[in-house]
């Protein structure tokens, strides 16, 4: 794209000027290698047309892995000051907090040794993808109420799922505040009610890994982490609950554009102002369809736990400790540099850095846990953030590697069999229903996950913690 | 009766060709029957099939959300259209389909680059998918 100029070594951007509809520049985090695989989709036009919202502030940002979505890019982030400013449903996304849990458990890989296998079948058998009714935790009525406005600590009370620990070490401690479960259709009620303790397909997934190397030693040992160890990285959202809330607003806003006197060049970018009634409400029923996702991951992390006994013990089980839990789609009213902004994340995670008194008392010299999961078969990270992450991208950082090869692409190249066959002979368990979804999430199909994790070292927004390569993975 | 997937690096994106609006609405069902491609073991069944919106793209999006929420609450693989009442900002049709465990692939229709429109005497619509 020819309007883009190079701001430093990590920092690109498009000016205002590029287009008369933009109000801020658009800015990417990349190298050049990453940015020629970045401007082969139309993920920088998306950014651009993000840059016309009413009220964002600095600039639209992009992280490292940012491809192509529908409206917002994924890995987009935009913080809109508060209170007239804008709030889009789509620049959330339709899977509201997405995101990721990290557990830690107390045997390494050679300790797990031949249990490996019977283990990655006890995950896939206790944790559905999961569709229609009856999910392993079927809740309705007041049961889903609390859910949506407490989060995972509902569960903690009421069932005696998880803990209070797991919940210290949540973004958030899993629960927004400004939740609304009134704010949720009955429809999404219905579709998603069922579905607490279900993965979801996609690229949703539930992997077991092993520490393979330390990089910040300090960091790791306050984490919980050292090499060898055997890890699970829970990847889920909020499932239809979240994607019905989502639906919901997007036509509701839609509606309601031409009241607003928005213009937008996207359709799917509808939105309102924050503090009218259709942005307020979104708000409301975003915060309850995020307080859901963290309870689904909660619910998932405790089918890990019963696995765990099931293979390897009870006490192996209550020793498996919760690293911590972050969002990666989600709208959050935060303050940076004496603005109220709402920060919205698609694609992206929050990275607090040391200090911060969102994160937990034992992480708090140095910096908040991110995960990075890299793509099916390859390495994933563990990142703390860093101070440049709060000057350069709203305390933000990066959350995955990022497609860059669509899912028929992917499946042109390989099969799932034969996917299957090769993760098999490199040591990976697999567990994956449809060979299709299998070979549409094979690891050619994204970004180099070293590369990205790189360039947001080098940029300062986070520093690599740990490196984790999967044993066994199972795929919704 | 025509319809093809379109490349997009991470969703779906679908995009029909019919003679008619009608049409456009039973290829969409066509699409999503073989997207969901289910085994499809369960009796032949119908479902009323109810939507809204304030422009025909509007339409054809909440229409589809339709047939998503059946298949995420109630397991109802689509198979064809048996009847369409089309009116201004309405549709109301039945849907035939069986009940069975299709995969849970399709979170939502959006709006990005959503369209329907006549063209050449044809009738053209593009929806993206978010899976």
């Amino acid at each position: 794209m020819s309007d883009l100029r190079r701001i430093d070594e990590t920092l690109w951007e498009i000016p205002k000027e590029a287009r008369a509809d933009m109000r801020v520049p658009a800015r990417v985090f990349a190298d050049e290698e990453l940015l020629d695989a970045i401007s082969t989709d139309s993920s920088l036009e998306q950014l651009q047309n993000v840059a016309t919202l009413p009220g964002i502030v600095d600039a639209a940002l992009a992280m490292p892995d940012i491809h192509q979505g529908y409206g917002f890019p994924v890995g987009g982030v935009a913080a809109i000051e508060l209170p007239d400013g804008v709030v889009s449903p789509g620049g959330v996304g339709y899977d509201i907090n997405c995101g990721v849990r990290l557990l830690a458990a107390p045997f390494s890989e050679a300790e797990l040794g031949q249990r490996r296998e019977r283990l990655v079948h006890e995950l896939s058998r206790r944790i559905p993808a999961g569709t229609g009714r009856g999910g392993p935790l079927d809740l309705r009525g007041a049961d889903l109420e609390r859910v949506l406005r407490d989060g995972p600590k509902a569960l903690v009370e009421t069932r005696g799922i998880g803990s209070e620990d797991d919940i210290e070490r949540t973004e958030s401690r899993g629960c927004l505040e400004d939740a609304d479960p009134a704010a949720v259709s009955e429809r999404a009620r219905e579709r998603g009610g069922g579905q607490l303790g279900t993965a979801g397909s996609g690229n949703h997934f539930v992997e077991v890994q092993r520490v393979a190397r330390i990089l910040d030693a300090p960091a790791a040992e306050a984490f919980g982490l050292q090499e060898g160890q055997v890890t699970i990285l829970i990847h889920s959202g909020s499932r239809g609950l979240g994607h019905q809330v989502c639906t919901d607003y997007v036509k509701r806003m839609d509606a309601a554009i031409a009241r607003h006197g928005i213009e937008l060049p996207d359709r799917q970018l509808a939105c309102a102002p924050a503090s009218s009634p259709e942005g307020r409400a979104y708000l409301a029923a975003m915060a309850a369809a995020a307080n859901f996702a963290w309870a689904n991951r909660h619910a998932i992390a405790h089918r890990v736990r019963e696995s765990i006994a099931q293979v390897l013990g009870e006490r192996d089980a209550a020793a498996t400790r919760q690293v911590y839990d972050v969002a990666h789609n989600v709208a959050k009213a935060e303050r940076h540099e004496g603005r109220d902004v709402l920060v919205h994340r698609k694609g992206a995670t929050r990275a607090f850095p040391a200090g911060s008194d969102e994160i937990p008392a034992d992480y708090w010299d140095h910096g908040q846990p991110v995960f990075i999961p890299g793509s099916m078969g390859t390495s994933s990270f563990v990142l703390a953030g860093e101070a440049g992450s709060m000057r350069r991208s709203f305390g933000t950082t990066c959350h995955g590697a990022g497609r860059r090869m669509s899912r028929t692409g992917a499946r042109k190249q390989i099969g799932g069999a034969e996917l299957r066959r090769e993760l098999e002979a490199r040591g990976i368990v697999v567990r994956c229903p449809s060979n299709r979804g299998l070979a549409e999430e094979a690891p050619f199909a994204y970004k180099d996950v070293e590369r990205v994790v790189e360039i947001v070292e080098r940029a300062g927004l986070a520093r690599r913690v740990a490196q984790l390569v999967p044993i066994g993975v199972v795929k919704g | 009766m025509t319809y093809r997937w379109v490349e997009h690096t991470a969703e779906l994106e679908l995009e029909v060709d019919a003679d008619t609006e009608r049409g456009v609405f039973a290829d969409a069902v066509a699409a999503f029957a073989e997207l969901l491609g289910d085994d499809g073991r369960g009796e032949l069944e119908t479902r009323d099939v109810e939507a809204s919106g304030h422009d025909r793209s509007a339409l054809l999006a909440d229409w589809l959300e339709e047939l998503i929420f059946l298949a995420d609450t109630e397991g109802f693989t689509p198979e064809h259209l048996a009847e369409i009442d089309l009116g201004g900002d309405r549709a109301r049709a039945v849907v035939a389909g069986r009940r069975g465990q299709p995969p849970p692939l399709v979170k939502a229709v959006t709006y990005h680059g959503l369209e329907f429109r006549q063209e050449h005497g044809r009738w053209r619509a593009r929806v993206v998918l978010d899976v």
